[in-house]
Parts: C-alpha cells; sequence; structure tokens
C-alpha cells in the first residue's frame, strides 16, 4: 500500500541543518495497523507528513498504491491526499466557523459530488462515530472526545483507504481516548490502513505491528 | 461549495467587525466615487432623456480646413449645413443648431445672464425635449422668422417667478420675443441652454453664406444601422464642400460623431483623423477607474494578507484534505468578492444618496443623474474587478503556504 525507500529528510534552517529522517524503509501493507512510537522530537510527525505526501522527501522514494511518487506537483498531490488519505490530528484541527456536518463534508468539496451526496455521507460518518445528534452544533459547542470523533468522521468520510492519526489520543483524557481507539480499530477490521503515531505502547499493541523511531532513524 | 465559503466569509467577517468595518469603508468610499462618476458617464454618453434617440443621430461639431501654412478649426456655418448635409440621401432629419451663447436678458428692473440657442424645426423634433406648456416652434415658425421662443423651467421661474409664462414678452440683444414653451431643464450636450430661438431671428441674413460660424449640425437616421452610411456619405460631401469654398484650402475635414466620439474628437484634437480615439479615451477612462481603485485594492490586500494568514490552520487542513493552491486561490478571492458585493450594495445606497444631493445642490446647472440598471450593472462589474485585484495576491500568498508549517499554524 505504501512503500518508502531509502527516504530522508533534512530541515534547513538559516545556518543549521537538521536531520529530521535518515534511509527509512518502511512498507505499510494493506488493511494494516500500524503504530509509530518513539520519543518526542525523534521524527515521528515528519514520518507521518511524508507517508501522507504532505511533506517532500530530501532523498530516497515514495510509493503509494504501487504507483512511485515522481512528479510532486501541487494539483496531483492534492487529488492523491483527498482520495487516498484521511488525516486525524492530536488537536482535532476542525474548523470553528463550521458547523460540524460541514467540517465533515470538507474533503467531499475537492472532488466531484453534489451537495446531496455530500450531505448524506456526512451524516453517515457521524452516525458511525455516534455524533448524528451533533451535526448543527460547532466544534467549540462538543468536548474534546466528541471534536476528535468528528475529525475521525472527516477523515473517513471520502472512504480513503488510508488513515493517518498523528497522537489522536494525545489531548484526551483515557475514557475519551478509548472510544477513539475502538473507533480506528473497527474501521482497521473492516480493511481501512491506518498508520498511528502515540506516545501510548498500550494503545500501539492494540493496533498490532509498531515501528520504532529513534533520531531520525527505524529501530528495531 | 459556494455556501461553505459563503458561511466562512460570514463567520470571519463577523469575528472581526472593526476590521470589516475598516474593509467596507474602504469598498463603499471607492463604489460611490466610480459609481457616481460612471452614473454622469452614462447619462452624457447614453440614449437617455431629452438626447433618448441619440443611438440615431450624429453630430458634426467642427470643421477644420488645412493649407500650407494654416489650420482653422471652427464650428460649422449655416451654408454647410443648409446647402449641403440636408440634401445628404443617407439622412432623414437635419437639424442645425448654434452653440450655447451668453445673452443678457432685461425684464422689469433686473439683468440676467443666460445660455441662448438659435435652431431650426427639426432640432425640436430629433430632440425629445419634454413640454411642460404651451408648445415648440414649428417649420412656419421658423420659415417666417418668427421671434418666439422656448425657455426651460429654471429660467422661467427667474425670471418670471410664479406667473403663467406662455404668451409673456422676453428682451434680449435688442430683440423681443414671444415666449411660446417651457421646457424642463437639461444638461444634456446637444439640448444644453436657457432660451433657444429660431434660427431665422438673427439680426442679419448673414451666416446664411458662412462655411464656418456657431453651429452644429445633428444628422438622424431612420435607424441606428443607417449611421455608417452617413459617415460614408459626408466624405463626399466634405470633398464637395473643399472645392466650392471661395477660400482655397489643401483639404477640410469633418467628421459625424457619436456623442462619445465627439468628446473624444475634441479632447484628444483628432481634427483630421477618422478615428476620434473614444477607443483610446475609454481605455484612458478604465485605466483610470483602475488606478483609483489600486489605492485602497492594496490598503485591502494588506489588510487581507493579515486576516489570512491568521486563518493558516485552515489552509492546512483544507490542503490536508485535498484543496489544491488554485482552490484556494479561487476560495478566498471569492470570499474576498462577496465583501466587496456587500460593499457595492452599501455604495450603491450611498452613490443614490450623493445624486440627490448632486442634483439640489445645483453644483452642476441642471445635472440630473439617477441610478440606472445599467449603473448597476456597473456596479456590480465594479465590484468584482475590485474584489479580484485586492484579494488575489494575498490569496495567492495563502495559497502557497507549506501544509505542515500551516497546519502548526507557523504560516
Amino acid at each position: 500500500m505504501i512503500k518508502l525507500e531509502n527516504v530522508s529528510k533534512t530541515y534547513q534552517t538559516d545556518k543549521v541543518e537538521t536531520l529530521a529522517l535518515r534511509d527509512i524503509n518502511l512498507h505499510v501493507k494493506k488493511g494494516e495497523f500500524v503504530s509509530i512510537m518513539g520519543p518526542s522530537g525523534c521524527g515521528k510527525s515528519t514520518l507521518l507528513n511524508l507517508i501522507g505526501l504532505l511533506d517532500r522527501p530530501g532523498k530516497g522514494k515514495i510509493a503509494v498504491d504501487g504507483a512511485e511518487m515522481k512528479v510532486w506537483r501541487d494539483k496531483e498531490l492534492a487529488s492523491m491526499r483527498n482520495r487516498t488519505f484521511g488525516f486525524i490530528f492530536q488537536s482535532f484541527h476542525l474548523i470553528n466557523d463550521l458547523r460540524v456536518i460541514d467540517n465533515v463534508e470538507l474533503p467531499l468539496l475537492y472532488r466531484s459530488c453534489s451537495a446531496k451526496e455530500r450531505r448524506r455521507l456526512a451524516e453517515e460518518a457521524l452516525a458511525r462515530v455516534g455524533l448524528s445528534a451533533r451535526m448543527d452544533h460547532y466544534p467549540n459547542q462538543l468536548s474534546g472526545g466528541q471534536q476528535q470523533r468528528v475529525a475521525i468522521a472527516r477523515a473517513m468520510v471520502g472512504r480513503p483507504s488510508v488513515l493517518l492519526a498523528d497522537e489522536p489520543t494525545g489531548n484526551l483524557d483515557s475514557q475519551m481516548g478509548a472510544e477513539v481507539m475502538d473507533i480506528l480499530l473497527k474501521l482497521s477490521h473492516e480493511g481501512t490502513t491506518v498508520v498511528m503515531v502515540t506516545h501510548d505502547e498500550r494503545q500501539a499493541k492494540q493496533g498490532g505491528r509498531i515501528v520504532r523511531v529513534f533520531d531520525g532513524q527505524l529501530v528495531a | 461549495m459556494l455556501k461553505n465559503y459563503f458561511q466562512i466569509a460570514c463567520k470571519v467577517y463577523m469575528r472581526r467587525k472593526l476590521f470589516t468595518a475598516i474593509n467596507l469603508l474602504c469598498i463603499v468610499l471607492t463604489m460611490v466615487v466610480l459609481l457616481v462618476v460612471t452614473a454622469i458617464l452614462q447619462a452624457t454618453f447614453f440614449p437617455t432623456g431629452v438626447e433618448g434617440r441619440s443611438e440615431r443621430f450624429l453630430q458634426i461639431g467642427t470643421i477644420t480646413q488645412v493649407s500650407k501654412n494654416k489650420t482653422w478649426r471652427s464650428p460649422l456655418g449655416y451654408k454647410v449645413i443648409d446647402q449641403y448635409l440636408r440634401k445628404m440621401k443617407t439622412v432623414e432629419k437635419v437639424a442645425a443648431v448654434t452653440g450655447p451663447e451668453s445673452v443678457s436678458v432685461y425684464q422689469k428692473d433686473s439683468v440676467n445672464e443666460i445660455m441662448m440657442r438659435r435652431a431650426d424645426a427639426e432640432y425640436w423634433q430629433i430632440l425629445d425635449f419634454k413640454l411642460l406648456s404651451g408648445r415648440v416652434p414649428t417649420e412656419e415658425d421658423v420659415k417666417q422668422g418668427r421671434f418666439v421662443a422656448v425657455v426651460n423651467e429654471s429660467t422661467a421661474k427667474k425670471i418670471f417667478g410664479s406667473a403663467a409664462v406662455v404668451g409673456q414678452k422676453i428682451n434680449t440683444g435688442g430683440q423681443q420675443f414671444e415666449i411660446i414653451g417651457v421646457v424642463e431643464d437639461v444638461i444634456h450636450m446637444n439640448a444644453f441652454a436657457d432660451i433657444w430661438v429660431p434660427v431665422t431671428t438673427f439680426p442679419s441674413s448673414q451666416y446664411r453664406e458662412q462655411y464656418t460660424g456657431n453651429f452644429n449640425a445633428m444628422l438622424m437616421g431612420k435607424s441606428a444601422a443607417d449611421l455608417p452610411l452617413i459617415r460614408d456619405e459626408l466624405l463626399q460631401v466634405v470633398k464637395q464642400i473643399n472645392a466650392d469654398q471661395p477660400t482655397h484650402w489643401d483639404e477640410t475635414y469633418m467628421w459625424a460623431d457619436s456623442k462619445l466620439d465627439f468628446f473624444a474628437r475634441g479632447i484628444l484634437s483628432h481634427d483630421k483623423l477618422a478615428d476620434s480615439g473614444s477607443a483610446q479615451l475609454l481605455a484612458g477612462v478604465v485605466f483610470f477607474m483602475l488606478l483609483f481603485m489600486l489605492l485602497p485594492a492594496l490598503n485591502l490586500v494588506n489588510l487581507n494578507s493579515g486576516r489570512i494568514m491568521e486563518r493558516a490552520a485552515e489552509i492546512g487542513v483544507r490542503k490536508a484534505f485535498g484543496a489544491s493552491n488554485r482552490e484556494l486561490v479561487k476560495q478566498f478571492v471569492i470570499e474576498n468578492i462577496l465583501l466587496c458585493l456587500f460593499g457595492a450594495l452599501v455604495g450603491l445606497i450611498f452613490t443614490k444618496l450623493t445624486l440627490i444631493w448632486l442634483s439640489n445642490a445645483e453644483l452642476i446647472p441642471y445635472l440630473k443623474v439617477d441610478l440606472s440598471f445599467a449603473v448597476f450593472s456597473y456596479g456590480f462589474v465594479i465590484a468584482i474587478v475590485f474584489g479580484v485585484l485586492s484579494g488575489v495576491i494575498p490569496a495567492w500568498k495563502m495559497s502557497r503556504l507549506d501544509p505542515v508549517l500551516a497546519l502548526k499554524g507557523a504560516a
């Protein structure tokens, strides 16, 4: 599903060059639940951003669905992100000016989809995370757990093949975190590939395969 | 999609009320100035009011004669109109009218300076004066050289107060005229005057023999389609005039122009060119309007840049979920256009109030300009141009944000 070969990423500031990732080789298979673990600042989120094509590697190759990313043109990247990936962020990143239902519809705005169909799919996604009753609320009227469930609904509304979750339970208490994990596991069991960055060993074990990053490198 | 943009735009604008108010003020002021100018231009150059048939007629204001050492530019003499233009086959009516001249009117114990035109009967048939009382001069009045006059409403009030005006006598330049009609005040190019008398009331008949003088001609076709034919025939007529004149001139030029062409030719001195320069003039007007929009647009660019950068995280989210740079530019430009359209709506209200004030303040005599559907449409177009001008640069800057940095809110 996703293949990274000898991927390196360097950040260049005024005078300092920081090597964020070095020679990463990673193969995520279709339907797999992969947890990326490691200490803060080791490059976990950078790795997730590279997988999700939000960032581009300095060196190496990235292939998604068997197709190697060769041309990093904005239009193609946008289309690939829209069709293949669903993102879940630690701080939810919901748009507070839009109602819950409109937030969930967001990925569908960037593909050919009628307003009626968008509405139907968004309602379905919200029903799956148990928030049908909250669709006309605004994000700041919801609890943290509910906001993350909205974010999951948004990530899955376009039926992407890969969900990328960056510490999805990081801002939640244990009960809400467990609820979010349950949803992710359920999606994984239904065949969605999940790549999750987490600090929580227990949650990582629930997922299945664990990948550890240390000082920008994958470790056994 | 548009609904989504609209919702976001409303929320964002309502969140920062002061900021939005400054933006709106900027837009409204620009719109009012541009729309007032547009309304005046529209009333001047489009077929409206007394010149409602102007799409069917052309005017000749000057004759330009050139010899080796001299170029002579003058309004037409009556002979040119009477002996040559009236004989043209492609015209339906030809009117002769002098340019407005200041005359003194002695009435009881007061003297008033007013503008007078001398016109033939066709003048009253080509122009569409609104008659308030009495009648306008007929062919018989002109033919017989009757001392009759038509005055406008303001002059009637100024000289005779509230008394009935038709039938009263008015004295000017040693001549006495009987007022036979009162018409509504007008400012239009061919119509502007305070008093009109028949052309045949000139103290001397010398004007009949002049090639140059103080006359304008109006040539009306059966329809707008006749105007190119009139222009073509005029070229032959001009050659004949050049050949017939007692004084030798190498070349004679005379152009039948629409109102806009007439104005452009006067400003750009295209006396010897068939092209009046109206396209250049219009381009100049559009350039000036764009220039006028530029300063407030730059201000909006600056304000918009700040506003958009506040929304870095939203931009990051949209990019993550598949928005391309182009779509983001579109979104932010549409948001800006929506604000500009709202500004235009408020601007139209203030434009209407400004036009009412301008008409009542009498800064420009007889100015009566109102909002029309055309001005409303121009307002719509101006708002969109303004929205694009002030929105596209910040939108482009925003769309180039790195999605990872944008998600961190670190734009």
